[in-house]
């Protein structure tokens, strides 16, 4: 089989092949036709089950405490009372502003560095040589076999011992760089990253860091989407340590909107309106990351 | 040109990065410099709450007659999450509130270690709280650890609609008789039960077991510990004696819904009948009422099987790490002086522990129309009144009773025990507190 | 042909174009230094707040530890003797492996299905992308409603309904140990499988499309391809998933403290995972720090373990599908 050859020589050295290969990377399906329906239904299928949770969080946002408690299962129409229940967020003392902005700042500078520093690394562990650098990746890897619970009052003291707690720097700065951001990168160049490509870069006279940013970058592209994209969730979505470390009077968003549970009585309408509402920025940079997940590959290299 | 400019752009991002990271680790010790103030400072203290004290006007109240003092309240939503909030920043050894709200359920794992805590003794007060609310935050040697802010008072609430169906009486008054009056027993209760159940009703006397075993535990002062600490649970006849009349009563009779509270079940059981009685504490009247919405026939009998009982209560406390211990201590003792916490109970609910506080007419003239207009106030004031036993609680107190309380549901909720085989699993989870 | 030893790449950067001396010996540090400098900012963060959480917790362990209190005696492993004495212990790693299994191995089949029919030639293809990581954005308070109404133990409960419809008798979800483990799993998947599908397919849309053309003058079908070039070409990528999976699956905690308002894993531990008894020993009732840090260590060095056969495990199997493929060749 030739395909298998090919493999072969991809992570070897074809230089002369790999201009031409280049340019044809991209959509691999682009040789097959489009499929039929049944991939459709499918995918179908699919998206009902994973949209219906945020679309039930909507139908019970937009009706109220009564309602929810007659009928656990709501119907598929949505009641009237969803902006009644988002002026009642907006109005009460979570602070709603001031935890979107603080939301936005922390997961914007994280993602912003992961990103960059995950693919550094990742740059560096797949395609560099240098002494150590098989151990220090596996310690990378095992660092993420460390449980998280107990690293929470050492974690604290840490940053108590910074002055940072209360602070955003206290959530952003654990966060700038992960195991997972940098495993992620070392795997996805080891093989989307031809090492011809460097070479011709080296051959060119280009420093180390103007390969990186020249080659690597560009080809690390969707991948960098991606990380950026499940950074940017995860720490919209992060709610404990944030509570812990910058607590009510400073929040992040899910640390505000948990507020509105704070009731013996929980009024379902009320939380789900917030849930809501918070998660409608992340749909927003959904619609702006998947452009880049679907943009061609590796067209930012052949132009460097 | 334009490689180098990036290439040297690359380089100075990555190295500011870096140097950012160390500059910003360097300048940790500044941040400590500006505390300490003196009395005339103007300082701000922090109180950190959980769930609904009605605190916020009373905030700016204090602000204004204290011109210097700004006070910010860090609010969590759920107790448990004040807790864990609370038990990291004790190890951790900093960053605690000024004032930090604590509930009676963990009010024993903080007694063990007094020191971390300002005591808030004051003769002045001493008076200010009904007795078995400041037996319950003062340790063996007499430290005041904690100010009380509201109790949970329980009462029995009921579905008189239920009651009529099956022949029982529906006023309130006739319910408190025929539960026994001020000689209310258990016995009484689960017979009442019977009789319920015996009219032919599909309907349960009650919502679980766990919940009903808590209101009588509550009524033994040594359940599981000696009062030197000594664990005694495994021995205890009175703590066997009530988990099998509670299981008896539950299995044997039917008299339980076999419900988990706070659980999805329990929840949507208010909607269909699930039960006909349960032990209410002040603050599940809200709870009831929001899952029975629409529901009618819900009443509150002003009487309680084996005495007065106590559900549920929160603290004020004043960690000795903070800065400025007096003026919290201050401030603590004014939120919790009556005149405040009554002005808590009418925005909030909380209902007020402090003895002025019981006697005042705004508490004793509040009604509730979803329980048939009862007298509310009147009501849980007497209910808190009844109140005679200060359960017990040391270190393990709450290990064990979450122990019991998982025994409960595996024989009435789960049904994968009996009462025999889930009793030994009880045992062995007490051995493992050694 | 390990994943972290790449072929050499040395005797083609020390062939770049000979230049002035001074400017040579500065490309050498820059060849020599830059791959650490690369690496360092995730050391750094790691040190302080990896690290040192680290040492703290093996210090404590070693400890009697209240987690109010402080320090206490030092116990040397009496803390790890105790813990692996407790029947709660075995129960954890009992449930968090079935749950591991019950959740994981289905999600990374599915995840690479999902990825090979999202890699066609679909149209509006970043809707049906987007589409499938839409369950990570939810909120766990979303979450854990829908799952609590889905896997009520009542007949009426979601679920119960619809096997009720087919003649299955109601079963009681947080009652049974493989039925909470099996509603847990769910839960996990939901949440999990599109983030892993999207990692698979970022990395399908990097292999070579002449590839395949090739493949297909060579009369492959599509089964053939997908063995033949789509696995091979995945492997770092199978690689990381796997891993990721297993380190994530084997601390797997708020899912199962989810499951049910109190959040202890059941009233007979049905579904009490390791790491949720490390919370309860350190933040529950007992408070006590050492023996949690303990169970800490131990669930991390089990980790490492598994992982570490993870590794080798996936490893030979991606290669051995290439070997295959070499094998059909001749």
């Amino acid at each position: 089989m030739t395909s298998v050859a090919m493999i072969e020589q991809t992570s070897g050295k074809g230089a002369a092949r790999a201009a031409a290969r280049r340019r044809k990377r991209g959509s691999v399906g682009s040789a097959n036709r489009r499929p039929g329906w049944v991939t459709y239904a499918i995918l179908a299928v699919v998206l009902l089950i994973s949209a219906y949770p945020i679309y039930y969080s909507f139908l019970l946002g937009s009706s109220d405490a009564g309602s929810i408690a007659r009928n656990p299962i709501p119907s598929f129409i949505p009641a009237e009372h969803f902006f009644d229940n988002v002026s009642r967020v907006l109005n009460s003392d979570i602070q709603f502003w001031k935890a979107l902005s603080n939301s936005l700042i922390v997961a914007v500078v994280t993602s912003v560095s992961v990103v960059f520093f995950s693919t550094l690394a990742g740059y560096s562990f797949s395609k560099l040589r240098f002494r150590g650098r098989r151990q220090l990746l596996v310690f990378v890897i095992a660092t993420m076999a460390v449980p998280t619970q107990l690293g929470i009052v050492p974690l604290f003291i840490v940053m108590s011992q910074l002055g940072w707690t209360g602070k955003l720097v206290a959530v952003i700065v654990p966060s700038m760089v992960t195991a997972f951001g940098v495993f992620w990168m070392t795997q996805y160049l080891e093989s989307a990253l031809p090492y011809e490509l460097i070479e011709a870069a080296r051959v060119d006279g280009c420093s180390m860091i103007s390969t990186f940013w020249h080659i690597a970058l560009p080809a690390a592209r969707p991948a960098a989407a991606m990380l950026a994209l499940f950074t940017f969730v995860g720490s919209w979505t992060q709610f404990f340590w944030p509570f812990i470390v910058l607590g009510s009077s400073n929040p992040t968003l899910p640390v505000a909107v948990q507020l509105l549970q704070a009731s013996y009585f929980k009024d379902y309408s009320l939380i789900l309106a917030g849930v809501t509402l918070s998660t409608i920025p992340l749909i927003l940079v959904f619609a702006l990351a998947g452009r880049h997940l679907v943009s061609g590959i590796m067209q930012g290299a052949v132009k460097g | 040109m334009r490689k180098t400019t990036s290439k040297a752009w690359a380089l100075t991002a990555g190295v500011a990065s870096i140097a950012l990271l160390a500059s910003a680790c360097g300048s940790s010790d500044e941040s400590g410099d500006d505390a300490s103030g003196s009395s005339d400072e103007k300082i701000t203290l922090t109180v950190a709450t959980f769930n609904e004290f009605g605190y916020e006007d009373l905030i700016k109240e204090y602000t204004e007659l204290n011109p210097n003092i700004t006070v910010e309240q860090k609010k969590a939503a759920t107790s448990n999450e004040a807790r864990d909030n609370m038990n990291t920043r004790l190890a951790a050894g900093s960053g605690l509130s000024d004032i930090e709200a604590i509930e009676v359920d963990w009010l024993p794992e903080l007694m063990q270690f007094p020191d971390k805590f300002v005591d808030l003794t004051d003769d002045s007060i001493a008076d200010r709280w009904l007795d078995w609310k400041v037996a319950q935050a003062t340790t063996e040697d007499g430290t005041l650890i904690g100010y009380g802010t509201d109790i949970g008072p329980e009462g029995v609430c009921y579905r008189s609609d239920l009651f009529a169906a099956a022949g029982l009486p529906t006023d309130r008054a006739e319910v408190a008789t025929l539960l026994g009056g001020d000689d209310a027993t258990w016995e009484k209760y689960f017979e009442v039960g019977k009789q319920f159940k015996a009219a032919g009703t599909p309907t349960a006397w009650f919502d679980s077991a766990g919940a009903t075993y808590q209101g009588m535990i509550n009524q033994v002062e040594n359940a599981y510990e000696d009062s030197d600490g000594t664990i005694i649970a495994a021995d205890n006849a009175e703590v066997s004696d009530l988990y099998s009349q509670v299981l008896t009563a539950s299995t044997t009779d039917g008299l339980s819904a076999g419900l988990k509270q706070w659980e999805d079940p329990w929840v949507a059981s208010f909607q269909n009948n699930g039960f006909a009685t349960m032990l209410c504490p002040g603050w599940m009247l809200g709870v009831i009422e929001g899952n029975a919405e629409g529901v009618t026939g819900w009443d509150i009998a002003d009487v309680f099987p084996g005495g007065g009982g106590n559900w549920g209560g929160s603290f004020l406390t004043v960690p000795a790490q903070g800065e400025h211990p007096e003026e919290a201590m201050a401030l603590a003792n004014w939120l919790t002086a009556p005149e405040q916490q009554i002005k808590a109970f009418v925005s909030k609910g909380t209902f007020p522990s402090q003895v002025d506080a019981l006697e005042s007419q705004d508490l004793l003239s509040v009604t509730n129309a979803f329980y048939n207009d009862a007298p509310t106030g009147e009501i849980l004031a007497n209910r808190a009144n009844a109140v005679s036993v200060t359960p017990f609680k040391g270190p393990n107190y709450f290990a064990i009773n979450d122990a019991m309380q998982q025994a409960l549901t595996r024989v009435d909720v789960d049904k994968t025990d009996d009462p025999d085989s889930s009793w030994a699993k009880f045992l062995t989870d007490v051995k493992a507190l050694g | 042909m390990a994943v972290i030893s790449p072929p050499e790449l040395d005797p083609e950067l020390d062939r770049a174009p000979r230049r002035i001396a001074m400017r040579q010996r500065l490309g050498r540090w820059d060849v020599k230094l830059s791959p650490y400098l690369y690496v360092s900012p995730f050391f750094i963060v790691f040190a302080i707040v990896g690290l040192f959480p680290l040492a703290y917790t093996a210090y404590v362990s070693l400890h009697k530890w209240h987690l109010i209190g402080g320090k206490g005696a030092f116990v040397g492993f009496e803390n790890y003797a105790y813990v692996l004495a407790q029947p709660n212990f075995w129960i954890g790693l009992r449930n968090t492996f079935s749950i591991f299994l019950l959740s994981s191995v289905p999600q990374v089949i599915i995840a690479l299905v999902l990825a090979v029919v999202l890699n066609n030639n679909i149209r509006a293809k970043t809707f049906w992308r987007m589409g499938v990581l839409l369950p990570y954005v939810v909120a766990p308070v979303a979450v854990a409603l829908i799952f609590s109404k889905m896997f009520a133990d009542s007949p009426t409960g979601l679920i119960n309904t619809l096997l009720g419809t087919v003649g299955i008798d109601a079963i009681r979800w947080h009652a049974g140990v493989l039925s909470s483990h099996v509603a847990i799993a769910t839960m996990v998947d939901f949440r999990w499988t599109g983030y892993n599908t999207l990692i698979l397919l970022a990395a399908m849309q990097a292999v070579p499309s002449d590839l395949y053309e090739a493949a297909v003058l060579d009369g492959a079908n599509r089964f053939r391809q997908f063995i033949s070039i789509t696995v091979p070409m995945l492997r770092p990528t199978i690689i990381f998933v796997v891993i990721t999976s297993t380190i994530g699956g084997l601390q797997i905690f708020d899912e199962a403290r989810m499951f049910d308002q109190t959040g202890q894993g059941g009233a007979d531990r049905q579904w009490m995972t390791v790491t949720m008894y490390i919370y309860e020993l350190g933040w529950g009732a007992q408070k006590s720090f050492g023996r949690a840090a303990a169970v800490a260590w131990i669930l991390f060095l089990i980790i490492l373990l598994i992982g570490l056969m993870n590794f080798w495990f996936t490893q030979r199997i991606a290669s051995s599908g290439t070997t295959a493929g070499k094998k059909k060749k001749r």
